[in-house]
């Protein structure tokens, strides 16, 4: 029921986060700094993890093989955009800790992925379970980000950082009622995560043109 | 106590090259007040300004102006940093 909508609405997310790592590599490119590399990985990871969606709910692709792979690379996108806004807090170089942190990441993800293709009966036997620890992890790194976003808004209160905040609660909200449509099964808590997901990232989306491209437009220099 | 941090080069680079842009209106760009600026010592600002010559982001050293490679960096580092303020991350 309603997987024409269900497709739609992943696929545009997809697109909206391959667009997003474009402008996320962006300060990783000008300041050659590993540690803001985590945004382009987590939002490439999460555009992978809906076209992944995307392709469940169509009938061209074997799901059950590869929804291990989903649930992974949708934890660790989250996991690597709340470890960029972790390190970023820290006054000291961390550098080194950034790096290893990084490695050991793409290490267990990489062997998670490998297990789930090779051996996926080593893994949980309940996906659902898994699933919904997964939602509920998603949950806790959003809100970890959102509550450093907004600290950082409130050290520079300007009405231009106070929209990146906003597009992480819009994204948390959405994570926050897939939780609630695994317990009751809402058709309105469902689609409800899906616009609110697809709202944080227009969010996002507007941020980044507004920076790289309005600026253009005004030819300051 | 509030923490000095430690900036990288390409940092003071961009510091750098925003102090001249914005003194490129005055008829003569005052070294003395771009290092009170940009809060570098004297000899080490001399030889930023001569790796900036040589990076081709400044034309030379006695007009201090910026090249047309200068201000496109310029413009990017700027664009760049206001992104990553707009993402609650900070750059030093």
């Amino acid at each position: 029921m309603y997987d024409v909508e269900r497709i739609t609405i992943e696929v545009v997310s997809a697109i909206a986060c391959f667009i997003l790592v474009r402008f996320m590599l962006k300060p990783f490119r000008l300041t050659g700094e590993t540690r803001y590399l985590g945004l382009p990985l987590g939002f490439g990871f999460l555009g992978i993890s809906y076209a992944f969606s995307a392709l469940s709910f169509s009938s061209l692709f074997d799901f059950a093989s590869t929804k291990w792979v989903q649930l992974f690379v949708r934890a660790f996108a989250f996991l690597f955009l709340a470890v960029t806004y972790y390190f970023s807090k820290s006054a000291e170089e961390p550098k080194l800790l950034w790096n290893m942190t990084l490695g050991i990441l793409a290490a267990i993800l990489t062997i998670l992925i490998l297990l789930a293709i090779i051996s996926p009966q080593l893994l949980w036997p309940n996906y659902r379970l898994a699933q919904m620890f997964v939602r509920v992890f998603g949950l806790i790194c959003l809100s970890y980000i959102s509550i450093r976003a907004l600290k950082s808004h409130m050290e520079q209160p300007e009405p231009t950082t106070l929209m990146i905040p906003l597009g992480y609660i819009l994204l948390g909200i959405g994570q926050y009622s897939l939780l609630v449509w695994a317990v009751d099964q809402s058709i309105f808590a469902f689609f409800g995560a899906l616009v609110l997901r697809l709202a944080g990232l227009a969010v996002f989306l507007f941020v980044s043109f507004r920076t790289f491209y309005d600026s253009e437009k005004r030819g300051n220099r | 106590m509030k923490t000095i941090l430690r900036r990288d080069k390409l940092k003071i680079y961009g510091d750098l090259l925003s102090a001249l842009y914005s003194d490129s209106s005055a008829e003569k760009v005052v070294l003395t007040q771009v290092q009170v600026k940009i809060k570098v010592p004297f000899d080490r600002l001399k030889t930023y300004i001569t790796e900036l010559v040589d990076l081709g982001l400044i034309k030379d050293e006695i007009s201090l102006e910026l090249t047309k490679k200068g201000t496109q960096y310029l413009r990017e580092y700027e664009r760049v940093l206001d992104f990553m303020k707009r993402m609650g991350l900070a750059y030093r």
